[in-house]
């Protein structure tokens, strides 16, 4: 069953002469548990195609559906509570509080959203004890390396439970070792707890983790590749794929 | 922001035209783009900074032989003033906030839906977001880490200004059941008994 999909998704910036077209039809379905990685040169629209997924921004035609709901009807009171409950972001820079501490961090948001204190630090330290943080659940960021941190961040884009985590750009900031690590994460958030990940990358060798690359160019989807097995030789593949594209 | 130290900063390095100087401004902080210094700007600023005695000028002869062009250069002063701004801290200006400014005055005067303003402020910062990380890869990261420095900068600003933008959507409702910072009013004599102060939303007139 699709989590999420698109139907001629397009959206327009300006009008008349001066009009861009950042997405042309885009239709794309995601499943259940799918780790999808959006590629493709600067200004081939995966931004924008992340914004009107995550309901940041209003299509100019075609639309999102979510869950069997059409983002276009609904009200923005819906649409917030929709993202909060469906959607966990998750970005370049981890922005911890840097005087909470790791659990603190992790289950801020739904503290926030009014759950009991108690409940909200067990259930971010079960996201924190998954991704190997149960000894650190009293560090502060300071405390913790680059990928420790992302990996909080993760947790707490997950305490909420969404069912769609929306990634820009994840590794961004990382050392090669420790983006591998969060991207295998990701993986791992979609193949063990059924999540589905929807992810912005330039990287090839951050998007072979995923099970199926969707590749943007000039607001169009040009080719989709599903990566069968893990092995070295598929970010070598995407690599090739988008010098081809013109990156 | 001390566009005054950074002239004297950039005399420090060698004596420049005011055409120069402008131009490796605008080179330091990316393009004019960013920050547009006119050249008026330029031009008091470094008139005030040789009034104060903080650079000397000497006029060139020009290729032409004419008109003759203003070369810039530092003096002792000058470079002790410019120790001075070296030995102190910057302090950021996060509190000038304009969005801030707009939810609170859309909130009380109920000419905006405090939802629509986080979510349309939202998507503008996520557009600036990828504007910022594409401007960041196209920078060579061999020759020009510094503007990468920058645009990291930018970034995690921006990511940060986002997470505040989700805090403050969860907890609106609780602002808007609390009065609203107002100022105090001094009153001549002696204050009126029983005096709450201002709620939001503003009682109804009767």
């Amino acid at each position: 069953m699709s989590l999420i999909h698109t139907e001629n998704l397009t959206k327009i910036y300006g009008s008349g002469e001066t009009a861009v077209t950042a997405l042309d039809h885009v239709s794309i379905k995601v499943k259940e548990g799918e780790f999808v990685a959006v590629m493709g040169p600067s200004g081939c629209g995966k931004s924008t195609l992340l914004h009107l997924l995550g309901g940041l921004d209003s299509s100019s035609a075609g639309k999102v559906v979510i869950d069997g709901t059409s983002l276009a009807e609904m009200k923005d009171d819906d649409l917030t509570k929709l993202r909060r409950q469906k959607i966990g972001f998750v970005f370049q820079f981890y922005n911890l509080i840097p005087v909470l501490t790791a659990v603190e961090n992790a289950s801020l948001p739904i503290t926030l959203d009014g759950v009991r204190p108690a409940e909200a630090r067990k259930r971010a330290a079960e996201w924190l004890e998954r991704f190997e943080l149960g000894e650190r659940l009293n560090n502060r960021p300071d405390q913790l390396s680059g990928g420790q941190q992302q990996r909080v961040a993760v947790a707490r884009a997950l305490v909420a439970e969404p069912a769609l985590i929306l990634a820009d750009e994840p590794t961004g900031n990382l050392d090669t070792r420790s983006g591998d690590e969060i991207a295998s994460l990701l993986r791992e958030v979609t193949k063990k707890y059924g999540r589905t990940v929807i992810m912005v990358t330039h990287d090839p060798r951050i998007a072979a983790y995923a099970d199926r690359i969707i590749f943007l160019k000039d607001g169009k989807v040009i080719d989709e590749t599903i990566l069968e097995k893990k092995n070295g030789k598929n970010a070598d593949l995407l690599a090739g794929k988008m010098k081809e594209i013109g990156d | 922001m001390s566009v005054r130290h950074t002239i004297l900063g950039l005399l420090a390095h060698k004596p420049r035209h005011g055409y120069e100087l402008r131009a490796a401004f605008e080179a330091l902080v990316g393009g004019d783009r960013n920050w547009d210094l006119k050249p008026a700007q330029i031009y008091t600023t470094l008139d005030r900074l040789e009034d104060a005695g903080l650079v000397a000028c000497t006029s060139d002869l020009g290729e032409g032989q004419e008109p003759s062009r203003r070369i810039y250069a530092l003096t002792p002063p000058g470079k002790a003033a410019l120790q001075e701004w070296y030995a102190e801290g910057v302090s950021p200006d996060h509190q000038r906030d304009e969005f801030f400014l707009k939810l609170l005055t859309g909130m009380v005067s109920g000419e905006a839906d405090p939802a629509r303003l986080i979510q349309t402020q939202r998507a503008h910062l996520f557009r600036e977001l990828h504007a910022a990380t594409t401007l960041r890869d196209s920078y060579d990261p061999h020759t020009e880490m510094a503007q990468i420095l920058l645009l990291d900068k930018v970034t995690m600003h921006l990511e940060a200004d986002l997470r505040w933008l989700e805090m403050t959507e969860l907890r609106l409702d609780e602002v808007k059941g609390q009065p609203l910072p107002e100022p105090e009013i001094r009153r001549r004599g002696r204050p009126p008994k029983g005096d709450k102060g201002s709620t939001y939303p503003p009682p109804k007139p009767t």
